[in-house]
């Protein structure tokens, strides 16, 4: 019995704003900062726009792409570290706004970047246990970076919605591997407004280290080889270290270059590996293997296989945007305007 | 049924009234009204807008009668958004009619300036659906631009056109003691003005202004006054999203067509017309909505030349006092009949459009001497 | 913080989300905001939820705005008729004015409409935005 992706939804804000753009504020060297993150530019929310309608609207675009009834998703996973809530969770506003039962299974999942993608392992667990006949999971943020800071460059906003069931599925799930330690690479305190992190240390001890521990664990454990996926996806904090990851598994690029999005939308946190996922979703053939290794600080990775069926070819056919229409349909705003969207102007409450 | 009289009244200048409480400033009209009439009330109808909202009061008829010591007298608030002033009215023929009482007062009295002016526009649009329209952002401006927009291009006019509206209210406005506004403007003023919700610009909106106005109104004639003719108020039931057509007052339609019709008059009879020109475009859909002219004529008219509407100035010019306004015009249009501080009109008579809300509700009076 | 009514904004959850209007059993007339009696006289309504894409039928870009849109002006608002016919009125959001006209299509989005100060409630609720422009 088949158990995995039945459809995908993303959703990227319509603003951009040019790396040059922000380091003409801070007075940093464009060309040095294109060629140290290979971000080109990010996606801004509009000034209506948080983790919460970025959710709604990836998801609403899953739920059209499956043509299911939104009634027959028994559980919903909101993973996100920019609630605009502390206390108050996203996963009841989508289960409302999606028009899904009460008798649902629904919560705020956070862990840093990876909590997506933990919703998606939870669901796929109650769709198994045939607890739930689909399960949705979305990744949605609108990530914060200190205005000047190097965060600053890649923080994006954006999201990605995945539909898990047994019927109709489009990306069976195959394997799927763990790898969690405490590594604090990356946090934001209670109550504080911008993350911290330890700069190089975000690399070889905790992006590489959990990433690679996933994907050499799911590949040991499950007998995989590079050359079985026609598709390879990391979380994408910036433009290299994907790159290199690939390069560490003997990956060769041009299997990790189609889930590539951050150079055009920069980090979107929780969508960040969902979003490159989606955008392969959106042109692979049945029979494609993808594997899918998203990262959260903190520090974790989950590795997925999935392997793509027959049904991939009509979810690409509904005419709901693809990713790729997402990235080409955009409007510039300079940095006076993106502080305004972002909220990041002193108002009075 | 006893025929129903304007037998006083009393206008405050429309403006900025810093140094006013809204209940002070209703009493000294309403005083200057009772003096005025020669006669005692023995019952007040309290029309405004924003008393609540605005100014904190409610029961605000009972701090207007303390105010000038007057015990015992019955106090009824009417609200109908800024067509209060109007509906007061009603209320008031009503009853005098009926024969319950023998003379009444209404005053009306807004102060928009006591809350800043975005917080001004929270409470105008509470005429609208508070839940579907206000919630949303929308205003009555931003729906009387779409209105606008709807009709200059239906008809095909210009922008030009409808900035003629404010060049008319601003030269009718030089005349009336009482206005906001007493100078006349330039086509090109208007026409370059600001542009507050395409195609509408800051001359199209009539400013939100300070005032009180009262009119006594007794059914034994013991001083000389213009006879209330007839009343008649109606609604349009219908959210601005399912309406029938955008140029046109429903609201204005039925009132004006009963009213007319129990006054026994046509709208060729009409010497003076005080309607309620909130926005520019309204006074030209209230033109066509009392049969002055044709539908979708009114702009036409306008470049043709002087239109009897709104000696006052209108809510251009004298200014929109919200609630108020309704009062004022009775009072305006009685005195213009009677040629008291205004030219006397060229006929007998005349009528008063005073609407709540965006069409909304409508209440058209016919005043004859 | 203002103190919006939290019940008010919760009891219009269906519509504000995903705009459910009410249909007459009788005569088939959708209504939208929901009534409780029809225009042909019948109480016999059900809930219809109403498309969530149509056409623009007017716009205005409205610069004189209330307390609670003050940091986002000029707000684009306008008139749309949904794919069934039904109209509904809302802002218009993400929309380059210059190419904005009748007859656009566009489809209902998911927004913050109003947030309550720092510390209350954030409102959410459906907006319009153009489909391919
Ligand atoms: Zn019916």
């Amino acid at each position: 019995m088949k158990v995995g992706i039945v459809s995908w939804g993303a959703y990227i804000p319509k603003y951009r704003i040019r790396t040059e753009e922000v380091a003409r504020i801070w007075g940093d060297d464009p060309l040095r900062i294109v060629d140290v993150y290979l971000v080109d530019e990010k996606s801004v929310e509009g000034i209506d726009e948080d983790a919460v309608t970025i959710a709604v609207e990836a998801a609403r675009r899953a739920i059209r792409r499956a043509g299911i009834d939104p009634k027959k998703i028994g559980a919903v996973y909101a993973g996100t570290e920019s609630k605009p809530y502390a206390v108050k969770p996203i996963s009841s506003i989508l289960v409302d706004a999606l028009g899904l039962s009460n008798n649902v299974f629904a919560v705020d999942m956070e862990f840093a970047c990876k909590a997506g993608s933990e919703g998606l392992v939870a669901a796929i667990g109650l769709v198994k246990a045939g607890q739930v006949e689909y399960g949705m999971t979305v990744g949605t943020d609108t990530s914060q970076g200190e205005p000047g800071e190097h965060l600053e460059y890649s923080a994006s906003s954006g999201g990605v919605a995945l539909i898990v069931g047994r019927d109709g599925v489009a990306a069976e799930l195959e394997a799927v591997y763990s790898y969690v330690s405490d590594t604090p690479d990356f946090w934001r305190r209670e109550g504080s407004p911008y993350p911290m992190h330890g700069e190089g240390f975000t690399g070889e001890p905790a992006y590489f280290r959990h990433i690679i521990g996933a994907a050499k664990g799911l590949m040991e454990k499950y007998g995989y080889k590079p050359s079985d996926f026609a598709y390879v996806v990391f979380h994408q904090p910036n433009g290299r270290f994907p790159v290199r990851a690939a390069s560490m598994l003997n990956i060769p690029m041009e299997k990790i270059k189609p889930g590539i999005v951050v150079t055009h939308i920069g980090n979107t946190y929780n969508a960040s590996a969902l979003m490159g996922f989606a955008k392969v979703l959106d042109v692979a053939k049945p029979g494609d293997k993808i594997l899918l290794v998203p990262f959260g600080s903190g520090a974790g990775s989950n590795a997925f296989v999935f392997t793509v069926t027959d049904v991939v070819q009509e979810r690409q056919k509904t005419g709901v945007p693809t990713v790729e229409d997402m990235l080409r349909d955009k409007i510039y705003v300079d940095y006076a305007q993106y502080l305004k969207m972002r909220k990041m102007i002193k108002l009075f409450d | 049924m006893k025929d129903v009289y304007v037998v006083g009244g009393a206008l405050h200048p429309a403006g900025r009234h810093y140094d006013k409480n809204i209940d002070d400033l209703a009493a000294a009209v309403l005083d200057k009204a009772i003096a005025d009439a020669q006669a005692d009330i023995e019952a007040l109808f309290v029309a405004s807008s924003t008393a609540e909202l605005g100014n904190k009061q409610q029961l605000l008829g009972v701090y207007v009668l303390e105010s000038l010591g007057l015990d015992k007298i019955p106090v009824f608030r009417i609200e109908n958004g800024d067509g209060s002033g109007g509906a007061a009215v009603v209320a008031a023929y009503h009853a005098l009619r009926a024969g319950e009482y023998n003379c009444v007062a209404v005053v009306g009295v807004d102060k928009p300036n006591d809350v800043l002016s975005n917080q001004q526009q929270d409470i105008y649009a509470t005429t609208l659906d508070t839940h579907f329209e206000r919630y949303f952002g929308f205003t009555p401006l931003s729906y009387a631009a779409l209105m606008a927009k709807m009709y200059l291009k239906k008809y095909e006019y210009k922008y030009e056109d409808l900035a003629r509206w404010a060049v008319l209210m601003h030269a009718h406005g030089a005349g009336n003691p009482y206005a906001y506004f007493r100078r006349p403007v330039k086509l090109e003023d208007a026409v370059n003005s600001e542009v507050v919700s395409e195609p509408l610009r800051l001359y199209d909106v009539g400013p939100l202004a300070d005032g009180a106005a009262a009119a006594v109104l007794c059914n034994n004639k013991k001083k000389d006054g213009p006879r209330i003719l007839s009343v008649t108020t109606s609604t349009n039931a219908v959210g601005f999203n399912a309406r029938n057509e955008y140029d046109v007052l429903y609201s204005l339609e039925e009132a004006a067509r009963s009213a007319l019709k129990k006054a026994g008059i046509t709208p060729r009879d009409i010497a003076a017309a005080e309607v309620h020109d909130s926005f520019s475009i309204f006074g030209a859909l209230a033109l066509e909505g009392l049969g002055i002219v044709k539908r979708g004529g009114a702009l036409a008219a306008l470049r043709e030349g002087d239109l009897p509407v709104n000696l006052s100035g209108g809510f251009k010019a004298r200014g929109n006092i919200l609630g108020a306004t309704g009062v004022y015009q009775v009072v305006e249009l009685a005195w213009q009949l009677m040629g008291r501080e205004f030219k006397r009109v060229e006929g007998n008579y005349g009528v008063v459009h005073s609407m709540g809300g965006v069409d909304r509700v409508s209440t058209v009076i016919v005043v004859g001497l | 913080m203002k103190h919006e009514s939290v019940p008010i904004y919760w009891r219009n959850i269906p519509q504000y989300y995903r705009l459910v209007a009410k249909r007459c059993k009788k005569c088939g007339a959708v209504h939208f905001p929901p009534v409780v009696r029809c225009r042909c006289g019948s109480k016999e309504l059900e809930d219809l939820e109403l498309p969530k894409e149509g056409k623009l039928v007017e716009f205005t870009v409205l610069h004189q705005v209330g307390t609670d849109f003050l940091k986002q002006k000029p707000l684009v608002v306008g008139l749309v008729e949904l794919s069934n016919g039904v109209r509904v009125v809302g802002q218009i959001v993400d929309a380059q004015v210059e190419k904005l006209a009748p007859g656009a299509k566009v489809e209902v989005v998911f927004r913050r409409v109003v947030a309550d100060g720092k510390h209350g409630l954030v409102m959410y609720g459906y907006k319009f935005r153009p489909v391919g422009l």
